[in-house]
């Protein structure tokens, strides 16, 4: 009984919730039809406008308007280089005149070209200094203060006096630097004022010549280096060294 | 045959003799380095102190090791370090509570010939406590003044300035060595006597048959003899001519004291007495001149950077002067 009630009253929610919605009838839609598409030329007279030259030509004149022709890319590298530079330096403050000013700017470009050649120099190896002085190789030796030069010297003159007055030291002295004279007139020796008597010996090339000149050397060191005295025997001994030595070289 | 016609006015026989022996001696170990031999020994007798210097491994230690051993002397080794101090080289007061006194305890620099190994790794304050005893033989110590036994030499090694930990020795250190002399590289046959002589263990057999040839009163009475020998005047001027040149040369920021010309003098008294004459040729003066000079002269900052060596200067500025003869 109860489960035939349940269902009435479920039948008759059901029916109520049915009897709510009134249909709604659809409305009737009506295509209008279009009218066809007709072309119509147009045959009216066209009048072109032109430019008023004579304004634009008067506008061109005008130096406001004139700011694309004169264009040059802006201020060059150089002229841009110079605007830095300057403004490194703090001369806004003061009242510079522009001759000055020139003044400046080629001083410091000398003075720039000056810094690159010096660079270039040092790079390349020269002495900048050397190049503004006079023969520096040839004035390196002070030979202005040789009192005496053995190819203008006398030397049988200059030896017989200084045997006459018994200075045999003198004497045995320029028998040295006249065989010095001899191999150098010979080319077997470089005659050099900075060289030693070491130095001719070992350059001459002939061994027995390199024997015989280094036993001349010894005797000239010890009379003249030494002051060893000597009297007229020994001075004959070892001239007599010295005449075999010209000899043998001759 | 040579001398026939001259006879020595001093008798150096003993002196070459002594010369022969040392040379001789330090041969047997010492391969090639002929030259820094005859300086070392050349040195000793001009009584001046010697710095020695090279790379690391080139026998300076070595040379100076075997000098001092071939002289019967009081020897004393000083290795400098960055740490040393003064007291250790000199000496230092100690209190005695016996006497109740301050006594002196003697340093290592106290002896004959004392060798200073690595000088340029010490700092300037120890390098300074050696001014008055290298120049005046003689130190100061709490108003005490206590004189150096003759023969007083000096012996250091150091490594070039570049390499790492060293000090430039000051300019007045410097100039209170007679030489400076640099040990180079061997040469190849060199090398290979070093080789084969330690690979046949010779070395260290001969080190240990080291006998002194000459003792240290020698030394005192050679010394006086070489100081006696004769320099022509034209000579010490041709001396004086380079310290002169030196001192105006455009590549040199610092020249020659006086005492350098002193040093070349002595230095080539005893080169020429080495040689067996008792009298000074160019030759000598010429052969010392670099050793001498090289350590007392300053190049320019602009020199240096170009690389150019002292020694280089040195020949130039003989180069200029004119031989006297």
């Amino acid at each position: 009984m109860r489960r035939t009630v349940c269902l009435f009253i479920f039948m008759l929610f059901c029916i109520h919730g049915y009897a709510g919605k009134t249909p709604v009838p659809k409305p009737v839609v009506k295509m209008a039809v279009k009218p066809k598409a007709v072309l119509v030329t147009d045959t009216a007279t066209v009048t072109p406008r032109q430019f008023d030259t004579t304004a634009l030509n008067a506008y061109k004149k005008r130096p406001e308007f004139v700011y694309r022709e004169n264009y040059d890319g802006g201020p060059s590298l150089w002229t841009r280089f110079w605007r830095w530079f300057w403004s490194l330096f703090d001369f806004k403050d003061k009242k510079l005149t522009s001759n000055f000013m020139v003044f400046l700017k080629y001083f410091f470009i000398a003075l720039g070209v000056a810094a690159i050649i010096f660079l270039v120099l040092k790079l390349a190896g020269i002495n900048v200094l050397n190049t503004f002085r006079r023969n520096p190789q040839v004035a390196k030796l002070a030979y202005a203060e040789s009192e005496e030069n053995i190819h203008e010297i006398d030397f049988d003159t200059e030896i017989e006096k200084a045997v006459a007055v018994n200075n045999y030291r003198l004497a045995v002295r320029m028998l040295y630097l006249k065989s010095l004279k001899q191999l150098s007139d010979k080319g077997l020796i470089d005659w050099q004022l900075n060289k030693t008597n070491t130095t001719y010996i070992n350059e001459l090339a002939d061994i027995n010549q390199r024997e015989a000149f280094k036993n001349l050397t010894h005797k000239f060191e010890y009379v003249w280096y030494g002051d060893f005295a000597i009297n007229g025997d020994v001075f004959k001994n070892i001239s007599l060294l010295f005449n075999n030595f010209k000899e043998g070289t001759a | 045959m040579e001398n026939e016609n001259f006879e020595q006015r001093t008798d150096l026989s003993k002196l070459s003799a002594a010369v022969d022996k040392i040379k001789a001696t330090l041969a047997r170990i010492i391969v090639g380095q002929q030259d820094v031999i005859e300086l070392v020994i050349a040195g000793i007798l001009a009584d001046g102190h010697i710095l020695i210097e090279g790379v690391p491994g080139v026998a300076k230690t070595l040379t100076a090791k075997l000098v001092a051993k071939a002289i019967e002397a009081k020897y004393s080794r000083i290795q400098f370090t960055p740490d040393l101090m003064p007291s250790d080289v000199l000496g230092t007061s100690v209190f005695n509570p016996k006497s109740t006194e301050f006594e002196f305890k003697r340093g290592p620099i106290f002896g004959n010939i004392i060798l200073i190994d690595e000088i340029n790794r010490a700092p300037a304050k120890t390098q300074s406590a050696l001014f008055e005893v290298m120049e005046e033989r003689q130190l100061t110590i709490d108003g005490q003044t206590y004189t150096m036994d003759e023969p007083f030499i000096v012996l250091a090694t150091q490594n070039p300035v570049e390499q790492e930990g060293t000090y430039r020795l000051p300019e007045a250190q410097l100039d209170r060595f007679l030489f400076k002399i640099e040990i180079k590289y061997p040469t190849l046959e060199e090398e290979i006597a070093i080789v084969t002589q330690q690979h046949q263990q010779k070395t260290t057999e001969q080190l240990s048959h080291i006998d002194a040839v000459l003792a240290g009163a020698d030394i005192v009475s050679l010394r006086k003899q070489v100081r006696e020998l004769y320099v022509e005047p034209k000579i010490l001027a041709f001396t004086a001519q380079i310290i002169h040149e030196s001192r105006s040369n455009k590549s040199l920021f610092l020249g020659g004291s006086p005492r350098a010309s002193l040093a070349i003098v002595n230095a080539a008294k005893a080169m020429a007495a080495i040689k067996g004459r008792d009298f000074v040729t160019p030759d000598d003066i010429i052969s010392v001149a670099k050793p001498v000079l090289r350590h007392r002269i300053m190049l320019t900052p602009d020199k240096e950077m170009e690389g150019v060596t002292p020694d280089e200067v040195i020949s130039q500025i003989i180069q200029k002067i004119e031989v006297p003869r």
